[in-house]
């Protein structure tokens, strides 16, 4: 028996084809039962996420006959009468074990070493074990790629690091400050960049959200989205004592926050440190703010040179981790039951 | 020789053929291993936890302790009656403190920062002209100076660590200033949490200097002549000290300048008192009659 993968992904196909094969999460058990009721495979998993459709599959059947049974019954469960060309992939051993290990570490993500994906393929493995269309092989298989999956997180930067402008704000927070508990951040202006560097502030425990704006209708309905209270444009530097983290990111053509606002607000707050992020352009806050002491400033292209620094180092470390996945790929199959000999017949884009 | 008597008095005490001043070295070249190894996890930018530098430091410290607890059996009492006992108390009381604020994994690293200081002051501490046999003090009562000698050890212990923090501190703030990425990825504990480590130390060693002090001058109201000792260098260095010390906490509480003129201050008074320490010392007739 043979592990084999037919799926599309982000990197063979549009989303527009993407959802046309998705798979609800109450109908999976169903398609695998008739999967294996056809006897096109012997054990089955099915992944169904935003990003991916991937049926995995033990079958004793030789690898070109199976693809064209797996091809045909992916068609025919999802109805698609269109013609179809690359945008569907196959993978026979060990391609398809690298594939099963790459994507549990997230090595196969859009966004590289994410660590959501390994927890949508535990639950489609948990949801096949459960009805019991597994096998001793794709159990053997996938238990192998959560364990490999937590020897990368752990020896391996691949999942280290945040590389998106909202989370870069929070791990700057978290450096800054010991609680992110009793901190306060203001949130003037509005925009897209700056709700979601807010949101991620909440996310991990700030304590409130105060939005300043022009116009004080937006603010409210700012504040009220992220749980927050607005406040008066005009009146922001009232809240002195209670900001520790600014987000700002109006249109104004000068600066809204200039040293000498900055140093009447550093006394309100006895000096305590603060965090001012600066995602307007033109920027809103004064550059020279950042020598004084214990004010610590970053705009928009800071916070993405971190990200990209980050996302470099993932990179980097992307050499490090197939090693580590051949080698344990190898492992099993080598300690598994004898498949068929013959490599897998067309290799996934990208691969 | 002058030394050879001292020696040979050390070595016909000491627990088989091993001195106490044996087992002090070896832990000085432990030190010096730990040293070593902080600068691998600087290279590495302090991103795997510290857990073996702490080990190396345990290590170090179980022989501190046990060379300064043959020292302590054979005088009898507390070790701290020349420089080079004290040296290695004010070295100890910096590991003992580190070791108790190093069990949370975030402020292990101050090992890493620490092991050059102690390795340095060690080898210091080893130079044989500061262990030298010396009297009791000119009439005083052996318990309360042994008393004073150890709380000044201890706040200078303080100082040490809380300036250590310090330094810390300072190399996280430059980097998030400069919105370096090594900021972020470092293992290193939030400034605002070193902010309040280093504070909380430099009040407990200025707890412990007052104290000390205090005990020092109810030791010298004690003597027969204790006026004639008022010019006396170390007398005066010791009031200087207090103030530098009592001048920054109430920069930091009372004038909220905390954050790097703070660290620097901190800093700055630890080196101050590190290099007029042993000159006063030499050239006090209360200290060094």
């Amino acid at each position: 028996m043979a592990i084999v993968v037919i799926g599309l992904s982000h990197h063979s196909a549009p989303v527009a084809l993407r959802e046309r094969f998705a798979f609800e999460e109450a109908r999976v058990p169903a398609v695998l039962e008739m999967l294996r009721n056809a006897r096109i495979a012997e054990e089955a998993v099915l992944l169904s996420t935003c990003n991916r459709v991937e049926l995995y599959a033990a079958t004793s059947t030789e690898p070109p006959a199976a693809f064209d049974h797996l091809r045909e019954f992916l068609v025919m469960a999802k109805s698609y009468s269109d013609p179809l060309t690359d945008e569907l992939y196959t993978l026979g051993e060990p391609h398809s074990v690298h594939h099963l290990f790459k994507v549990a570490c997230g090595l196969d993500s859009m966004v590289l070493g994410e660590t959501e994906i390994l927890g949508q393929l535990k639950k489609a493995y948990d949801v096949a074990l459960q009805h019991g269309h597994t096998g001793s092989r794709l159990n053997k298989a996938f238990q192998k790629a959560f364990n490999v999956a937590k020897q990368i997180r752990t020896e391996t930067n691949i999942q280290r690091g945040s590389i998106s402008v909202g989370s870069v704000a929070v791990e700057l927070a978290e450096k800054i400050f010991s609680k992110l508990a009793d901190r306060s951040v203001m949130v003037i202006g509005a925009g897209d960049t700056s709700e979601k560097a807010a949101r991620a502030l909440l996310s991990r425990g700030a304590h409130q959200v105060i939005v300043a704006n022009r116009s004080y209708d937006k603010a409210a309905l700012l504040a009220q989205e992220l749980g927050g209270r607005a406040v008066r444009f005009d009146d922001w530097a009232e809240e002195g004592e209670n900001i520790d983290i600014v987000i700002s990111s109006t249109s104004a053509p000068h600066y809204v926050l200039d040293r000498h606002k900055v140093e009447l607000l550093m006394k309100k707050r006895r000096n305590r440190p603060l965090l001012l992020i600066d995602i307007a352009v033109p920027r809103d806050i004064e550059p020279e703010v950042n020598f004084l002491e214990n004010v610590f400033l970053y705009n928009i292209d800071d916070l993405q040179s971190i990200a990209d620094d980050y996302l470099k180092q993932r990179q980097q470390e992307v050499a490090r981790c197939e090693l580590i996945i051949r080698e344990k790929a190898a492992a099993l199959l080598a300690g598994g039951i004898p498949g068929p000999r013959n490599a897998g017949v067309r290799p996934a884009f990208g691969q | 020789m002058p030394l050879a008597p001292a020696a040979v008095r050390i070595t016909l005490v000491s627990v088989a053929w091993f001195t106490d001043r044996h087992f002090f070295l070896l832990s000085v070249m432990l030190y010096g291993l730990s040293m070593v190894y902080s600068i691998f996890l600087w290279r590495k930018g302090f991103r795997r936890d510290d857990y073996i530098n702490y080990l190396i430091l345990l290590c170090a410290f179980g022989l501190h302790t046990t060379a300064m607890a043959l020292r302590g059996f054979r005088l009898n009492h507390c070790p701290v009656t020349n420089l080079y006992e004290a040296t290695a108390f004010a070295m100890w009381s910096i590991v003992a403190v580190y070791l108790i604020v190093g069990l949370w994994p975030r402020l292990r690293f101050l090992g890493a920062f620490a092991s050059p200081i102690l390795f340095a002051i060690g080898v210091f501490a080893l130079m044989p002209s500061l262990d030298l046999e010396h009297g009791a003090r000119p009439g005083a009562p052996v318990a309360w100076t042994s008393i004073h000698a150890a709380l000044m050890a201890l706040s200078y212990g303080a100082f040490g660590l809380s300036s250590i923090a310090a330094l810390m501190y300072l190399t996280q703030e430059h980097n998030l200033k400069l919105h370096k990425i090594k900021a972020l990825f470092a293992l290193l504990p939030s400034i605002q949490r070193l902010e309040f480590v280093v504070g909380r130390l430099l009040i407990s060693g200025f707890i412990l200097l007052t104290i000390g002090l205090v005990i020092g001058a109810y030791d010298l109201s004690r003597l027969d002549h204790p006026h004639s000792y008022r010019g006396d260098p170390k007398v005066v260095w010791s009031a200087l000290v207090w103030l530098i010390y009592a001048g920054l906490i109430v920069m930091r509480w009372k004038f909220a300048q905390g954050g790097r003129r703070f660290a620097l201050g901190a800093i700055g008074s630890f080196i101050f008192v590190v290099l007029t320490f042993w000159g006063t010392n030499v050239l006090s007739p209360l200290h060094n009659p």
